[in-house]
């Protein structure tokens, strides 16, 4: 019994052991070694001398963090709400439709998810261009002027919003898609039956049952765009005037570029827990209001 | 008077024809039953009396008043849904209120009116409670509380109880029979299973394919079906169908001869027309086939298969000498064995005659 109990065992850490072997050496081990170098002042490759918290004073006297933590909060701003709502909107419209024309036009919307984030930038550049772009015709009629929109301080973070929302939306419809396609047509037909309208069918039924998929998506998205960087170091690489410099990216420069292993760390562990506390408190927050 | 007339009711999806010129009429107060198997048409009719299936062609009157185009929501009906349709978000309370907020009616009346309805409904202590907390039964009662509480016209229910286990179907049907008796308003009622159709009905529509069968009383149908198919649906077990021919008769009735009793001829009430030779089917309910050989009824020769047992009675299901299947009450304390030969006697009185389309003789 016992020796059947501890063969039992065995087979069982042995099954586990791959996984936890993987965790350990490509999670727990850099994330533990993140925290540790936080703590010295290593550079990018070695070891450093322990120097207490010292990097974290000098980031709380570097204007540049500052100036990145707020614009990734403004990133975040301009990102996720609008995202959610931008998703759930398309989805209510894609869910009304029947057949392959549902598969097709779902398929459109899905078609820039799954490319990559190069040819994504590439593409809104050559849209915006300050001279043959095609939105500049958008943009002249509402301003009067053509905007080399990447060079404007005003424009360029929440043209690098739109992007990434022009982006990344088709995930969010997608999973709306689903959470809608969960909801009984009964619903509809007794509330129909009850005299519902279309808006009051809406607000009394699809929301509140929605409401789950919602709270999922607005922190998904919370996290995703948290970890801005692609867009940015590819379309505007922090500027103009540091107006679209975000934690991210002051974590390559300081890493990668000043070769400050232990205050490039210490970013990371500054927007680690920013993600972490954020998110789950959002998580929280939503679930309660949804019971 | 808040009855229900249907004249001509068509509907079709393409060139599939789902209801195929329906006349019906149900008269203010009574509970009609639209009974067919799975796919005759029966809840795609019902839905389409509530307004949310278009009609092709045809008119719906309720109260007199053509309803035919009209929205759902106008036509004063209440549906209770197979599957309950009960907002799992809201609580019991909620859930009957929401046709009466949707009205943004005054928050007392619709408060007096919910509480009246769970009242009648016994659901008085869960009002609070959200759908999840409730068993099969008590979500039921909400879903028809929901409809009480419109005070509609007409209360429409599809298959209602087809989600309930046997006993709380059989407590539940008494429970609607009951509030029927306690509204007095128009019901109809849609199940494929006849013996929810014969306990509920006032009237019953037999639908297959999505045409009518026949309409009438329960007992009405019972005993006087129109055509094989109803014979069959209605009743349980089901009748049982014996090939017959027509032999040369004396008298006004139809003289004809069982396949498996050759040379016993007997008369049907029937009228005689149809010329000797001709092939027939002979309807005779398991009651009226009894063990042993009696006087005075048509002998049959059997092997018997299987036995239902239900205590009081069992059903006996056998084989007759060319093979058919056939099925009979057994009251006494005789039980074959399966195998044995057995004796039957079939009462010729009872017996019904179709020609070999189904449709009845008389």
């Amino acid at each position: 019994m016992t020796s059947d109990r501890r063969g039992k065992a065995l087979t069982a850490a042995l099954m586990i052991a791959p996984f936890v072997i993987t965790y350990l050496t490509v999670f727990a081990y850099p994330v533990y070694k993140m925290f540790a170098l936080s703590f010295t002042d290593a550079p990018l490759i070695g070891e450093g001398r322990w120097v207490g918290f010292d990097n974290y004073l000098k980031l709380i006297n570097q204007k540049l963090f500052f100036t990145s933590a707020w614009n990734t909060g403004y990133f975040v701003v301009l990102t996720v709400v609008p995202n959610t709502l931008i998703g759930l909107g398309l989805a209510l419209m894609v869910v009304r439709l029947r057949g392959w024309l549902q598969s097709l036009v779902l398929v459109l919307f899905f078609l820039p998810y799954i490319l990559p984030v190069s040819v994504v930038t590439q593409i809104w550049e050559w849209v915006l261009d300050q001279q043959f772009g095609i939105a500049q015709y958008v943009i002249e009629l509402f301003t009067g002027k053509r905007i080399s929109v990447f060079r404007d301080p005003i424009w360029a973070m929440p043209m690098v919003a739109l992007v990434t929302v022009w982006w990344t939306n088709g995930f969010n419809l997608l999973l709306f898609i689903a959470g809608l396609r969960n909801i009984p047509a009964d619903y509809y037909e007794a509330a129909t039956l009850d005299g519902a309208t279309r808006w009051q069918c809406f607000q009394r039924i699809t929301w509140p049952l929605i409401w789950p998929v919602t709270a999922l998506v607005l922190t998904l998205q919370l996290i995703l765009q948290l970890k801005i960087f692609d867009q940015v170091y590819l379309m505007t690489e922090g500027g103009p005037f540091n107006s679209t410099y975000v934690l991210l990216q002051l974590v390559y420069r300081e890493a990668f570029r000043l070769n400050h292993g232990g205050l490039g760390s210490a970013v990371a562990v500054f927007l680690f827990l920013i993600i972490v506390t954020v998110s789950v408190l959002q998580y929280q927050l939503l679930r309660v209001r949804g019971r | 008077m808040s009855g229900i007339k249907l004249t001509g009711v068509s509907k079709s999806f393409g060139v599939v024809k789902v209801i195929n010129d329906v006349d019906i009429e149900i008269e203010q107060g009574e509970f009609a039953v639209f009974v067919g198997p799975s796919g005759c048409g029966k809840s795609t009719l019902l839905r389409m009396i509530a307004g949310l299936e278009d009609t092709t062609g045809g008119e719906i009157r309720i109260d007199a008043e053509d309803v035919t185009r009209r929205e759902a929501s106008k036509r004063g009906v209440a549906m209770v849904f197979q599957s309950y349709a009960l907002y799992p978000h809201l609580s019991v309370f909620d859930n009957m209120a929401f046709s009466l907020s949707i009205a943004r009616r005054p928050k007392a009346e619709i408060e007096k009116k919910v509480r009246a309805a769970a009242e009648v409904l016994r659901l008085s202590d869960y009002l609070n409670h959200k759908p999840s907390q409730l068993s099969g039964g008590q979500r039921q009662r909400v879903a028809i509380g929901r409809a009480i509480v419109r005070e509609p016209r007409v209360f429409l229910f599809d298959e209602p109880l087809s989600n309930l286990d046997a006993e709380l179907r059989v407590k539940m049907r008494m429970e609607i029979a009951r509030l029927h008796r306690q509204i007095g308003a128009t019901m109809v009622y849609v199940t494929h299973d006849q013996v929810e159709a014969m306990t509920l009905a006032d009237k019953i529509v037999v639908l297959k394919g999505g045409v009518v069968q026949q309409i009438g009383a329960p007992l009405a149908l019972y005993r006087d079906p129109d055509n094989m198919f109803v014979a069959g649906f209605i009743g349980s077990p089901a009748m049982n169908f014996l090939k017959a021919r027509v032999v040369p008769g004396s008298g006004d009735g139809l003289t004809v001869e069982l396949d498996d009793a050759p040379g016993v001829p007997f008369a049907i009430r029937a009228k005689a027309g149809l010329a000797a030779g001709e092939e027939i089917f002979v309807g005779a309910r398991p009651e009226h086939i009894a063990l042993g050989e009696r006087e005075g009824g048509i002998p049959l020769r059997a092997t018997a298969e299987f036995i239902e047992e239900l205590g009081g009675t069992g059903y006996l299901h056998a084989l007759t000498a060319s093979g058919e299947e056939i099925t009979l009450e057994c009251r006494g304390q005789e039980r074959p064995q399966p195998k044995q030969p057995i004796r039957l006697t079939l009462s010729s009185g009872d017996v019904f005659a179709f020609d070999r389309q189904g449709a009845r003789l008389r």
